[in-house]
């Protein structure tokens, strides 16, 4: 027996459904809803029902197709530097607040150029802080829109 | 109907009208040429430009991107075998093999050529078509748009890839899920919120379009450097061609780089006169293709590619694969009539096709317009600019990009790590700038996450993003009709018409699901060992 792709994937969503379908079991049935046929729980239960059959479904597909033995993987995966950037993304959610949009941009910019490679300093330059600046002027001069320049300035 | 369109086009003729069908086009080209993303990342990533835009304008700003990103995808497959999107796959078959002959230029000019006549056939259509449609669904009640939003739904999942149907049926559920999160509109019950204020109002449509499409499109990108993104059946097809050209190249497989020599942009008048009847058909088959649910430019260019080769004769037919023209003009005019079909149900029906219309119906929902038959009556400037603009839009693309491809072709050669860097950024700036709630930044983070984790597991993304923006509207339709129906669910059979596409839906749904249950006999399909971990 392997572990496949399409049985992770079965399996995660039949988790998944289950989850769901307790909470669904959980949400209130508020006074107003006493006696009608439809209520805000009804379809959520509905799907969650669907969720676990499909999912069992494809779970049993899965083992009863006559599979071949794996092949290995198709390629190798840079997670290091993917998760990198989703760490970044974080920080740069962090960041927006309180160093404001032009600083955090600036610096969002910078730390993923690095990361994915780029060492060249003009290209760095260039790449982030006209970007930035353009992005930021068209935002506030053109469309008008607000960008707080950062509580730990204001 | 005359004034409307007078409307349309005095919108899609105005300044603004053509600068915005102009930037759609050529913002649509440039993302559309990068392999690994489509016309989904593309339009999401114009959102939220679109906000502070008249609908009319961001609508035609849309729709300017999504066959912008067509024919940029056609770019990349024509001069690097590198299809930018599944829909110009079929495009590399033949339009790589006239590049590699020293033909780029005129394999480009076929290409814009094809496009130009595919997308202004079927607008004529779409005019004809769309009105009479949009009369015929007045007469819909609720329980017929329950029944017409489940066929859609079922029938992204029918039309899916091989192996792929039971998958789609997840991803569905689960944008229907996630849709579900929030306030109850009908009861004001909170439903899955966990106690979060940010919750309340539910997931914007936005910020899970950004994170499944372009976020996680980027970082794709980066998670797989060698692997281009395509779904696994067209990966196969368009590997073996790759193979076949090598082949017959003399077995060695160079690195592919964007053509330096175009060569001429001339067509002769033998040849015209040999692509003009292929540009007829294949604009029929396309339009009627991407009217279908689920279909879209994928199959239809496949389909026209198909149909060409078996109506070809003799010397023709041998040229199939090593450069035909005939090759190349049929899946480039299918693929750009089935991205104009599939504005029809979306126009008249409220109902998207596909998971590119899926994200303009829900930007429709975002500008407060209601997308369905009375589209045309309360916004008829909206359906007709749009309708309009696709003639502008045609014309943009033959004339502005034409002359451009030298300098278009250059842009292949953009360092990718700084433009992951700025699609990230684009597509989180994007979602903040409309709530400025970072909060929505961490939830745009963990869909990238579950979504770079479905990709690698090989679930399609747009089933999920069709689920989600169908996912309210089917609730409250089924409401409505059970509450019509007096709490039963006999309104489903009760009407011939609602019966007629309750049994439709039943059958997209029965066999698929029955070609997978016969299927558990055999022995597992290539496409899928190989995705064994």
């Amino acid at each position: 027996m392997f572990i496949t792709k399409d049985r992770i994937g079965a399996f995660l969503f039949l988790v998944f459904s289950c989850a769901y379908g307790v909470y669904a079991w959980q949400i209130p049935l508020l006074p107003t809803e006493q006696g009608i046929a439809v209520s805000a729980s009804t379809l959520p239960k509905i799907y969650a029902v669907v969720g676990v059959v499909v999912s069992l479904l494809a779970l049993a597909g899965s083992f009863l197709q006559q599979a071949a033995r794996p092949q290995g993987g198709s390629g190798a995966l840079a997670l290091g530097r993917t998760v990198l950037l989703l760490v970044l993304m974080v920080l740069y959610a962090l960041m927006l607040d309180p160093l404001g949009f032009l600083l955090a941009t600036e610096v969002f910019l910078l730390a993923g150029y690095l990361l994915m490679g780029e060492y060249r300093p003009k290209v760095l330059f260039w790449a982030s802080v006209p970007v930035v600046v353009v992005f930021w002027l068209i935002m506030t001069r053109v469309l008008g829109i607000y960008l707080a320049p950062g509580t730990l300035w204001s | 109907m005359i004034e409307g369109m007078l409307t349309g086009l005095s919108a899609a003729l105005s300044w603004q009208g053509i600068l915005y069908v102009m930037m759609g086009c050529l913002v649509g080209t440039f993302i559309g040429m990068l392999p690994g993303l489509g016309p989904i990342t593309a339009i999401a990533l114009m959102i939220p430009v679109t906000y502070s835009i008249d609908p009319s304008y961001g609508m035609i700003l849309m729709a300017g991107v999504y066959y912008g990103a067509i024919f940029g995808g056609s770019t990349s497959s024509i001069l690097i075998n590198a299809p930018g999107v599944a829909g110009t796959v079929a495009t590399s078959f033949d339009g790589y093999p006239l590049a590699r002959k020293g033909q780029a230029g005129k394999a480009l000019a076929l290409a814009a050529y094809a496009s130009f006549s595919g997308g202004t056939l079927a607008a004529v259509f779409l005019m004809v078509a769309a009105p009479l449609l949009a009369k015929v669904s007045l007469s819909f009640w609720s329980a017929d748009y329950f029944a017409l939003m489940v066929m859609g739904l079922t029938a992204i999942a029918a039309f899916s890839n091989r192996g792929q149907f039971l998958k789609a049926v997840m991803m569905t559920l689960l944008g229907i899920m996630l849709a579900t999160v929030g306030i109850d509109p009908s009861s004001g019950a909170e439903r899955f919120t966990f106690g979060s204020s940010d919750l309340l109002d539910g997931i914007s449509f936005l910020l899970v379009a950004m994170s499944i499409f372009a976020l996680s499109e980027a970082l794709s990108g980066v998670l797989r450097p060698d692997h281009k993104k395509l779904p696994g059946a067209i990966l196969n097809v368009a590997s073996a061609t790759a193979r076949r050209v090598a082949a017959r190249d003399g077995g060695h497989k160079k690195a592919p780089a964007p053509s330096s020599k175009m060569g001429d942009l001339r067509l002769s008048r033998e040849e015209v006169k040999d692509v003009v009847p292929v540009i007829g058909r294949s604009s029929i088959l396309g339009f009627l293709i991407g009217i279908l649910p689920g279909a879209g430019a994928t199959i239809a260019s496949f389909l026209a590619y198909a149909t060409e080769r078996n109506l070809a004769r003799g010397e023709k037919k041998k040229q199939f694969g090593q450069g035909s023209l005939r090759g190349l003009a049929a899946p480039e005019t299918a693929n750009n009539a089935a991205c104009t079909g599939s504005f029809v149900p979306l126009l008249t029906l409220g109902i998207p096709g596909s998971g590119t219309t899926a994200v303009m119906l829900g930007a429709l929902i975002a500008y407060g317009l209601q997308p369905g038959p009375l589209l045309m009556h309360d916004n008829p400037d909206v359906f007709w600019a749009v309708i309009m603009s696709m003639y502008v839009g045609n014309v943009v693309l033959l004339f502005l990009n034409l002359p451009m491809i030298p300098y278009i072709a250059k842009t292949l050669a953009l360092p990718k790590p700084l433009l992951t860097v700025l699609i990230l950024f684009f597509s989180l700036i994007g979602v903040y700038l409309v709530s400025f709630n970072t909060f929505d930044l961490y939830l745009m983070v963990g869909f990238a996450v579950l979504s770079l984790i479905l990709r690698q597991l090989n679930f399609p993304m747009a089933p999920l993003i069709l689920g989600f923006i169908l996912g309210g509207m089917l609730e409250s339709n089924f409401r409505r009709a059970m509450m019509i129906a007096d709490g039963s669910i006999a309104f489903l059979w009760e009407r011939p018409l609602t019966l007629c596409i309750t049994l439709v839906s039943l059958a997209l749904l029965l066999v698929p699901l029955m070609d997978f249950l016969r299927g558990l006999k055999r022995p597992a399909p290539e496409a899928e060992l190989s995705d064994n971990l």
